[in-house]
């Protein structure tokens, strides 16, 4: 019986723990569970703990110092049953099953990455349970129409749909690109051919080139003898750097130099030095002076964990989950309500409105974002600019 | 093409061969002496890129500091695993095939293990800092300091192993030992002493390895995973138990991998080691430089 009287005990203690989480102001009601599985361990770790389970933490947080979620305007504490998904599809997917079909939780947070998304959107469609993916990126998700799936990112075509107009108005007549031989590089690399149709700029090289690998010099080095205007890269975040260390090793320095997923974090431009990370674009939507409510997370996030949020993925993942929020708060906890709440409204969030048509979101515009004195600022479209664009690049420092 | 070019492709391939041969060069150490297959050997590897990295990040220690520092640390760190895993299993093991096998489901443990540890203790960021990245030029081609750096230490570490098994009676004994197990300890060579010492430097060279690459790359914990994978084609190329065949294939392969990437495409990069791979066990299963 020791087993019984230690599990009775643990209760105890995490009703203990729970109640003394909420100081002051006490929750009315019983606590509102929330199910996610999500990268603690493996390759997806990397991403998964940059850009979104510790948006999920700061969120439980400070709804519940304020008393809890307010289910139509009862207030109640948020709960987490969460776990490690340990980078595997499957994990994630059976973990899902389980939350959604035998745990019966209230709700679910999406776990991490287009693959992960891929697997898990569908069976969150057949169980009815609305999900708000911060980082899955594949026109392939929107094709699917699962009506209870919605994508905040920005799709590839908005993207480089964005980069190529701010080319174009920047008489950029040149370019080289190398992509990433995986969906994200390849439906990119397809994007960018088809927005580059029309536009006066010539493709001078384009090579693809395998995750994790070591040294992209060869390329660089025959690239910079094509001499282009821009630098294209759709690169995941160790090539994001070791493209630009090699850059400036090779001396290549184009008027553009453009990389993926990556240049939005904290870590490049820390690895890279402010001075040297400047005039560098990437695939950013936000900084601290987007908006007021965008400053006040950037500031908790950063008072919280020591590490300031990226510039792209965290700010789309707590405009999710401020939608979540807000449509808790009109139409309760039912499921259909919900997702009916979050396809037919304008969402205002920190990263600007927020609309979808069917599955994308369709109201934030494809940007282009640039390190400028140690801020990642928006350039590109106009609308949505913190700063005004740089260019050309000044040389690598 | 021109000449310089030609120099400059070179050069970056042996640059990257260059760590590639130090990282295989320990593994064979424990694969050439031990028969254990440390799968985990880039595990540690990953340990020391970390050590030097929270060094740099946290106490402002220089990386070059950190380069003993590390081959120390992990050689420690090797001396404790060896003590916990590998003596049992090699008192228990009824013969070397089966320690063998043995050897490799402990090193996939380990493996889990090491890298689950960095996880809980860094978490999941990728890391890494600024040294040493200002180009220099040298005869018209131009290179980043690091990774110049980077090459020599590993050149130098390289040769100054391969210096200690050829010219010290340590050395002799070692060979001894992978010529003829048996025959060495008749001749009165103290396994027990050397067992654990070997593998201590094998895990010390890769943490020198570590040191070196945190210079160059972003620092996961999963980072050491590809370059295990590298070491064992290296291995296989320059035929087990045999230093400088390691340090010849690692050199060949990083060459290989330049050219192929510079003629085809990066995604063929794969694509091209286990073609070399595959020719070298067809034509000379011994490894390239076996007599």
């Amino acid at each position: 019986m020791t087993s019984t009287t230690r599990r009775t005990l643990l209760k105890g203690a995490a009703a203990v723990g729970a109640t003394t989480f909420v100081p002051g102001v006490r929750a009315q009601g019983a606590p509102v569970r929330i199910g996610y599985s999500i990268a603690r361990t493996g390759p997806w770790s990397v991403g998964a703990q940059t850009s979104q389970e510790p948006n999920y933490l700061l969120w439980a947080e400070q709804v519940n110092a304020a008393g809890g979620l307010s289910v139509k305007g009862t207030k109640r504490p948020i709960e987490f049953v969460s776990s490690d998904d340990r980078s595997e599809i499957e994990t994630c997917v059976r973990t899902y099953e389980k939350l959604m079909g035998s745990d019966k939780v209230d709700l679910i947070l999406p776990p991490w990455g287009s693959n992960a998304n891929f697997a898990v959107a569908p069976l969150a469609n057949r169980f009815g349970y609305p999900m708000l993916a911060p980082t899955a990126l594949s026109r392939k998700l929107v094709e699917m129409k699962l009506p209870y799936f919605f994508l905040l990112l920005q799709q590839p075509d908005r993207m480089v749909g964005a980069l190529v107009d701010m080319l174009v108005a920047n008489n950029v007549k040149t370019i080289a690109v190398i992509y990433v031989d995986d969906l994200f590089g390849l439906e990119n690399y397809a994007a960018l051919k088809i927005a580059l149709k029309g536009t006066p700029i010539q493709v001078l090289e384009e090579k693809s080139y395998p995750g994790g690998i070591k040294d992209l010099s060869p390329v660089l080095r025959s690239i910079k003898d094509r001499n282009p205007d821009a630098f294209v890269g759709f690169t995941y975040p160790p090539d994001t750097i070791l493209a630009s260390r090699q850059a400036k090793e090779v001396g290549f320095n184009p008027k553009f130099f453009y990389a993926s997923v990556g240049t939005a974090f904290q870590l490049y431009r820390n690895v890279m030095t402010p001075a040297g990370a400047e005039g560098v674009m990437g695939m950013g939507t936000w900084n601290a002076r987007t908006s007021p409510g965008a400053k006040a997370y950037f500031d908790a996030h950063t008072k919280k964990f020591n590490k300031e949020p990226d510039r792209w993925a965290s700010g789309h993942c707590w405009a999710g989950l401020e939608i979540l929020q807000s449509a808790v708060a009109k139409v309760g906890l039912d499921r259909k309500a919900i997702r009916d709440y979050v396809a037919n409204t304008e969402h205002k969030t920190i990263i600007g409105p927020v609309k979808f048509t069917g599955s994308e979101n369709t109201a934030t515009p494809g940007v282009v974002s640039q390190w400028q004195n140690g801020e990642f600022e928006v350039v590109w479209p106009k609308s949505m600019a913190t700063s005004a664009l740089a260019a050309p690049k000044p040389a690598w420092k | 093409m021109s000449l310089s070019a030609w120099l400059e492709l070179l050069a970056s391939g042996l640059i990257t061969g260059g760590v590639y041969a130090l990282v295989a060069i320990g593994l064979n150490l424990q694969y050439g002496l031990m028969r254990i297959l440390n799968i985990s050997h880039g595990e540690f590897l990953m340990l020391g890129a970390f050590a030097t990295w929270w060094a740099q990040a946290q106490l402002g220690i220089s990386p070059l500091v950190m380069l003993p520092v590390s081959f120390l640390l992990l050689m420690g760190v090797g001396l404790v695993v060896h003590r916990l895993c590998f003596r049992r299993l090699a008192a228990t093991s009824p013969n070397v095939d089966v320690f063998e096998a043995r050897s490799l489901m402990i090193g996939f443990g380990l493996m889990f293990f090491v890298q689950n540890f960095a996880l809980l203790l860094w978490g999941g960021d990728l890391r890494g800092y600024d040294y040493l990245t200002d180009p220099v030029v040298i005869g018209g081609a131009q290179f980043s300091g690091n990774r110049l750096l980077v090459f020599g230490c590993a050149l130098l570490f390289s040769l100054a192993l391969i210096a200690l098994l050829r010219f010290t009676l340590l050395g002799k004994g070692v060979r001894a030992l992978m010529q003829s197990p048996t025959g060495a300890q008749l001749v009165g060579i103290d396994t027990r002493r050397l067992h654990p010492l070997m593998f201590g430097i094998g895990l010390g060279l890769s943490g020198v390895a570590g040191c070196l690459l945190s210079m160059t790359y972003a620092i996961t914990p999963s980072m050491g995973e590809p370059y295990t994978v590298t070491a064992l084609i290296v291995i296989t190329l320059g035929g087990f138990g045999s230093m400088t065949g390691s340090l010849l294939g690692g050199l060949l392969l990083g060459v290989v991998e330049a050219l192929g990437m510079h003629f085809m495409s990066p995604s063929l990069k794969m694509l091209l080691s286990y073609g070399v791979f595959i020719a070298v066990l067809l034509t000379r299963p011994n490894g390239l430089f076996k007599r």
